[in-house]
């Protein structure tokens, strides 16, 4: 049987997003009062949906059998007669189902109250943030102009020790076995000895010193501070190292000198 | 010290640059004012820019601060090349969005039981537009994930925040949602 009401079907069927979209089509199409709903009539236009999509073939999502299911229980409730006493009391089976219904309809309603917002706010244009480039903040040194000059003068001279004396190139080839870390360790104890502050750069003369030199006396120094016989202090990066002599704890001074620098 | 209106084209400067919405207390940090003061001076911006012959807007969106061309101007800024026509959500799709905006944060079964349908690929279309997000799991059984809106729903909705939503009149529906079997 071709029908109007197939003919309906055939051009609605995908549109409906679930049962209750399409009780509410069923329910706008007919004018009926959701709160009163004719519960025979749309169960009957219901499954005859339902069946026009089955003639078409397509698909019955499970939900919609699951309304069907529904409004057939509600249907078969109604039919059944009722005590007039128990009749005010009990709860009208299309209840449930009609919160359901009216619930549904608030969202469907803000829906169309979103679309239509969108459609207008679409409208407006933003900006891409711009690509604000990080500038690194340099530490800021605040070194004294005296303290420069000085820094001058001491490339100044040690470049110029290196360049007149070409011989102590050959010295310091020569005098290279002679550093140890033994005797730096004694140096340096023996000047702790004295008690006295000292600087770093002091326990070399400025003639002889080479690289070795100043390495090995730095390791010294380090090995130094490990026993606990100094305690060395920087007060400016790459600047002078000043060391300060320590009282030895005595149970382990002679064991770690011992280690450090081989006397008995 | 500055004066207002130093303070005003500081906001106005750095809005034009940040282009994404800049937080109020970022804001408040750097014109150097507290938060209720710089509040005041970008709603007065607002006004300003919406009833002065601008073609710019200040929106604020969940607490932050865009600068935007006015929706009306549309026609004219479309002028200046071919429209880019963004694909259009589903019914489904703004349906479910409702449900989500107005219960967040919301499980899928929730979102299940009002709309009636499997709702699993629609809300996979709604994370993709990043209208939506995940926003933990809930305690119940299961423990199922939560969703809820994000700043992108109150922009593309034109609302500056959730208060904004109109209300929706349904004084007897808690209770019912609460009735509904949970499948």
């Amino acid at each position: 049987m071709k029908s109007a009401l197939t003919d309906a079907c055939t051009l609605r069927l995908n549109n409906f997003e679930g049962p209750f979209d399409l009780l509410f089509y069923l329910i706008e199409k007919n004018k009926i009062d959701i709160y009163d709903i004719p519960i025979f009539e749309i169960t009957e236009q219901y499954m005859a949906y339902l069946t026009a999509m089955q003639e078409m073939d397509l698909e019955i999502a499970s939900e919609f059998l699951v309304m069907a299911a529904t409004l057939l229980h509600i249907k078969s409730c109604m039919l059944l007669p009722r005590r007039e006493e128990a009749a005010a009391e009990e709860l009208d089976p299309r209840e449930e189902l009609v919160l359901k219904l009216v619930t549904y309809k608030k969202y469907k309603e803000f829906s169309q109250i979103l679309k239509d917002r969108e459609s207008y706010w679409e409208k407006a244009h933003y900006k891409l943030p711009e690509a604000i480039p990080v500038i690194q903040q340099e530490e800021e040194l605040e070194v004294s102009p005296l303290i420069l000059r000085q820094c001058m003068v001491d490339v100044l001279n040690r470049s110029r020790e290196r360049m007149n004396d070409v011989s102590r190139k050959m010295q310091r080839i020569l005098d290279h076995e002679k550093v140890s870390l033994r005797t730096k360790i004694r140096e340096i104890l023996g000047l702790l000895a004295k008690g006295m502050r000292f600087c770093f750069s002091r326990i070399f003369s400025p003639l002889t010193r080479s690289r070795i030199e100043i390495a090995t006396g730095f390791l010294a120094l380090l090995e130094v501070v490990k026993i606990g016989r100094a305690e060395v202090d920087q007060p400016v990066a790459f600047g002078e190292i000043y060391v300060t002599p320590r009282k030895p704890e005595k149970k382990k001074d002679n064991h770690d000198i011992g280690e450090g620098s081989g006397e008995p | 010290m500055s004066t207002i209106n130093d303070t005003e084209m500081i906001i106005e400067a750095v809005l034009f640059a940040a282009g994404d919405p800049v937080p109020l207390e970022k804001l408040a940090e750097i014109i150097e004012q507290d938060k209720k003061t710089t509040r005041g001076i970008l709603t007065n911006m607002q006004y300003k820019y919406q009833h002065a012959s601008r073609g710019i807007m200040l929106r604020e969106l969940d607490g932050a601060w865009q600068l935007c061309t006015k929706p009306e101007l549309d026609p004219y800024i479309s002028r200046l090349g071919p429209a880019r026509k963004k694909q259009g959500l589903t019914p489904a799709a703004y349906e479910t969005l409702a449900i989500i905006a107005y219960n967040q944060p919301v499980t899928r079964a929730y979102i299940e039981q009002i709309r009636g349908v499997n709702s699993d690929s629609v809300i996979m279309k709604l994370m993709e537009r990043n209208l939506i997000r995940e926003a933990g799991r809930d305690d119940a059984p299961g423990r199922p994930k939560l969703y809820e809106t994000t700043e992108e729903f109150l922009r593309v909705f034109g609302f500056s925040s959730l208060k904004d939503l109109p209300p929706l009149e349904m004084n007897e529906i808690p209770e019912v949602v609460e009735k509904m079997p949970v499948d």
